[in-house]
């Protein structure tokens, strides 16, 4: 089996370069039978790709240590789950799963639109296939996870303590799988130029896609931000590492166009910006596995030892060039077919989200790329950092903060006062009454109160929202609250999914200005001492040691302590932090050794304990850590999650009677009126 | 085919990284700090290794009649402002109070706390920590030279942006509209639940 993955792996890039290749000869031409030889090359360049998928599986699952790969990733001794996930912990292993996910995707995406973009489809397939080419190529030539070995190892490496997490296990796919899902609207977005076929036809297939994809990039981002803080032990979750900040810019990207596509469907306008973000957001997410894979970030010089850098960097410039030069040739096709009404509008106001997302993705590719800018022109090397991001991105952050209120607010085309009155009123005050509140209770921090009044603001627009929505069914039909709220988001799932992905959002940024209160403290502990410390809501606390422990498992030594912790003098319980050596089968040690975080979670307080060292027999070196309101980012990214499914939802079309009823009404009610769907 | 002593080379120099996460960037940047630096203890049996040799000794004579300057919240401060200097991306206070296996960040504290206790202000132990290991020891780029160019890009391509939107749609408004396409007319007078009613009308929420 693995030998046949091995050849299926080359068979593979025979079948995509020839699924490329007729493909855009098929549409050049014009030749049917062409494009569906292409069609089929892509499908089969699937199977090939899984096959030679299995074959590596099937090496992991055997413990064919035989294989560099497989004796680089994995151990005898470890969770059989981790070694499936052993797949794509590795260069080549990973690059061949994106090769797996984009065969996949491509699958999918051609099998389902086949017949209605029938002049789209040569041009999608072979760009899906050209993607192919390039990561199967150098997936075969520069990081090949069929290479062997020329002794045969006892044992294999392992895989690092750290990253046999759950969390760790299901991460990477996920962000994957959002970066590759980025690879369809850019293939049926340069097929849209190619065939000068730039009318709706390819919004429906693009915004599914675009959708698919920042929906696993949500996962995959909120993932890592858990793993990062229940595993590595720093104190926080996120840290504008490049890394991270390479998983962010699709996001960005994606939401951006997510929302900027409304305008296009309903008003006919932004066709050109809207292809510009479909493919940059295809680009950073090439950017981000380059990112991660080349090493180019630490040091430029780094980057041509890497063995995919320069694959990398020839295929992303040639990308860009392409897109560019088809955009510049079609300029023509992408005029606005209407005009603008207001500049107090959803247009606008969504014109500015836009702005600010991509504001916001510009400020940290700026800050990733800053570092190799600097050392190319100056040869100073320099660190952007936290602080840096920090500056820059906060009061973005606010601003598209406050446009995740206005935006839904805003009707169509054009608002009149009474308009702006009438749905500003309520969220407004609520923001202010926030503030005010906030402020008596003696916040004084200007961000953190700005913060908080905006995230009452756009509570208020969210619930506003729902509230009229509710109620209007519920006077129409007669519903009761539970069945009329149910209806509404059902038959618009577009727009009450984007408004808990907005409410996921103010969670996120109300848990984020809530590290402005988080409180370190460094302490050392003899067992039977105790540390008292305020938490930063006034509560004391009492920690007092339990000793230091050791215990020696077959497949590790650990180092505990045990802290019982009192709160207001009431008894909350022992809180236990480790640290870990992992050991192989002849108990040498296995990797550096790891934190075991103790984490004690409520609502509105995280207790972080580290036990970061241990002096003589019993002196423990600790860090205990408060961080405010931390665990609103997860329940912020899992109703994030729900939203988007909600959107995802597939929809049955709309009945076209409807449609003209629509049109009739829309046309007869003021144009400020329409809060038209989202 | 790779020989036995590639394999573990790679395998010492992080090649056999992990896939996404800080973690990988550690562990990609023991790859390839080890690629320039020799002096790097090649331990095949640590794939997150650090660059445990990178702490420089950052010393000053004591001022006469030193006393410290700094408080301790104020030396820790100083010290989330210094990037250790092993890889891991922190800075010196989070890499010292959580990481026990890394050597540079407690060298680089005892540095600091030296520097405090020789009687020297803030700016004088950052500005002797850049002469040692260069700008990069800092979390962020000071605001001065080519640096200014960091700091103030992103601002001023948003104020452009915002720029260039005001003006595209004040002459996209003011463009006379296309052939076929029909103004609407004035805003009609109707009751809030009217307006709800047409709302979900529009919508479809009427629809069984």
């Amino acid at each position: 089996m693995i030998l046949i993955g091995e050849l299926s792996l080359w068979v593979a890039l025979l079948m995509a370069a020839w699924s490329m290749t007729v493909s855009y000869a098929g549409g050049a031409l014009r030749r049917d039978d062409l494009v569906s030889s292409g069609v089929r090359g892509l499908y089969a360049t699937f199977a090939m790709v899984l096959l030679a998928s299995i074959g590596l599986w099937t090496a992991l699952l055997t413990k064919d240590f035989s294989l560099e790969y497989v004796a680089g990733h994995i151990s005898s001794t470890m969770p059989r789950v981790y070694i499936f996930t052993a797949f794509w912990s590795g260069q080549a292993g990973s690059m061949l799963f994106w090769a797996l996910i984009l065969s996949m995707y491509g699958t999918i995406a051609i099998a389902t639109s086949r017949s209605r973009n029938r002049e789209l489809v040569p041009w999608a397939t072979g760009t899906i296939s050209a993607i192919l080419v390039f990561f199967v190529a150098t997936t075969c030539f520069k990081a090949n996870p069929f290479v062997r070995l020329d002794f045969l190892p006892a044992d294999g490496r392992g895989m690092n303590p750290q990253l046999q997490n759950p969390g760790m296990a299901i991460h990477p796919p996920n962000l994957y799988l959002g970066y590759v899902a980025t690879a369809i609207p850019f293939a049926f977005a340069i097929a849209a130029l190619f065939s000068r076929r730039l009318d709706a036809e390819w919004l429906g297939v693009v915004r599914r896609w675009t959708l698919l994809s920042w929906f696993f990039l949500t996962i995959g981002i909120i993932l890592g931000m858990w793993w990062a803080y229940v595993e590595l032990g720093w104190g926080g979750y996120w840290a504008w590492d490049p890394v991270e900040n390479s998983s962010f810019l699709p996001w960005l990207t994606n939401t951006a166009f997510l929302h900027s596509i409304m305008i296009q469907e309903k008003r006919g306008m932004l066709r050109k910006w809207n292809v510009v973000l479909v493919v940059v957001s295809f680009l950073l997410a090439i950017f981000g596995t380059f990112i991660t894979r080349s090493g180019v970030i630490e040091s430029v010089h780094s980057f041509a030892q890497s063995p995919v850098g320069p694959w990398f960097a020839t295929f992303f410039f040639l990308a860009t060039g392409v897109t560019i030069y088809l955009v510049g040739t079609r300029l023509r096709d992408l005029e606005a077919k209407v005009e603008l009404e207001s500049m107090v509008s959803r247009e606008a106001a969504f014109l500015y989200n836009n702005l600010v997302l991509v504001g916001i993705a510009f400020a940290v590719l700026w800050g990733t790329v800053f570092p190799i800018l600097s050392e190319w022109v100056t040869g100073r090397k320099i660190t952007v950092g936290p602080p840096f991001f920090n500056t820059v991105n906060i009061p973005l952050g606010l601003l598209l903060l406050a446009l995740t209120g206005i935006g839904p607010l805003i009707a169509w085309r054009r608002a009149s006062v009474s308009n702006l009155k009438r749905q500003f009123a309520s969220p407004a005050l609520l923001g202010v009454v926030v503030a005010v509140g906030l402020f008596a209770l003696g916040m004084r921090a200007p961000y953190v109160l700005v913060s908080y009044a905006l995230c009452g603001f756009v509570t208020g627009t969210i619930v506003q929202e729902f509230y009229k929505g509710v109620r209007a069914r519920q006077t129409i039909h007669e519903e009761s609250l539970i069945t009329a709220f149910t209806h509404l988001v059902a038959r618009n799932r577009r727009r009450y999914g984007g408004y808990i992905v907005h409410a996921g959002i103010v969670m996120l940024f109300a848990a984020f200005a809530g590290l402005a209160f988080r409180t370190e403290n460094d302490v050392t502990l003899k067992t039977g001492e105790a540390f008292d410390v305020r938490d930063p809501y006034g509560h004391q606390w009492r920690f007092i040691s339990q000793g230091v422990s050791t215990s020696n498992r077959p497949d590790r030594d650990v180092i505990a302590v045990g802290l019982e912790a009192f709160r207001d003098g009431k008894r909350v319980g022992i809180i236990t932090s480790e640290k870990r050596q992992y050991l192989d089968t002849q108990h040498n040690a296995l990797f550096t050794p790891i934190t075991e975080v103790a984490i004690r979670s409520t609502a509105k307080l995280d207790t972080y304990v580290v036990l970061a060292g241990v002096r003589g027999n019993d002196i423990a070196e600790l860090r205990v850590t408060f961080n405010p309101l931390v665990v609103w980012v997860w329940i912020g990214g899992f109703i994030m999650m729900i939203g988007g499914l909600i959107v995802m939802w597939p929809q049955a079309e709309r009945r076209p009677v409807q449609a003209g009823y629509a049109a009739t009404i829309r046309a007869a009610r003021a144009p400020a009126e329409i809060p038209a769907g989202v | 085919m790779t020989s036995r002593r590639q394999f573990f080379a790679r395998i010492a120099t992080g090649s056999a990284a992990i896939a996404l996460g800080r973690g990988d960037s550690a562990a990609g940047a023991q790859q390839r700090g080890a690629m320039h630096d020799s002096n790097i203890v090649r331990d095949t049996t640590n794939l997150f290794a650090m660059d445990q040799s990178a702490a420089r000794s950052v010393r000053l004579p004591p001022k006469p009649n030193a006393t410290p300057l700094l408080t301790s919240a104020q030396r820790d401060e100083l010290e989330h402002r210094l990037r250790c200097q092993c890889g891991c991306t922190l800075d010196v206070y989070t890499c010292r109070t959580t990481d026990f296996s890394c050597q540079v960040s407690p060298a680089m504290h005892s540095d600091v706390m030296a520097l405090v206790q020789g009687g020297y202000t803030a700016q004088d132990i950052i500005d002797a920590f850049v002469s040692t290991y260069g700008e990069r020891v800092l979390m962020a780029p000071k605001k001065s030279g080519f640096n200014l160019f960091a700091w103030f890009t992103p601002g001023v391509a948003i104020v452009v942006g915002g720029v260039l939107i005001a003006a595209w749609l004040r002459r996209w408004r003011n463009e006379p509209p296309p052939a076929g396409v029909a103004r609407i007319g004035a805003p009609v007078d109707a009751t809030e639940e009217e307006l709800a009613r047409l709302d979900a009308a529009v919508r479809g929420d009427d629809r069984e």
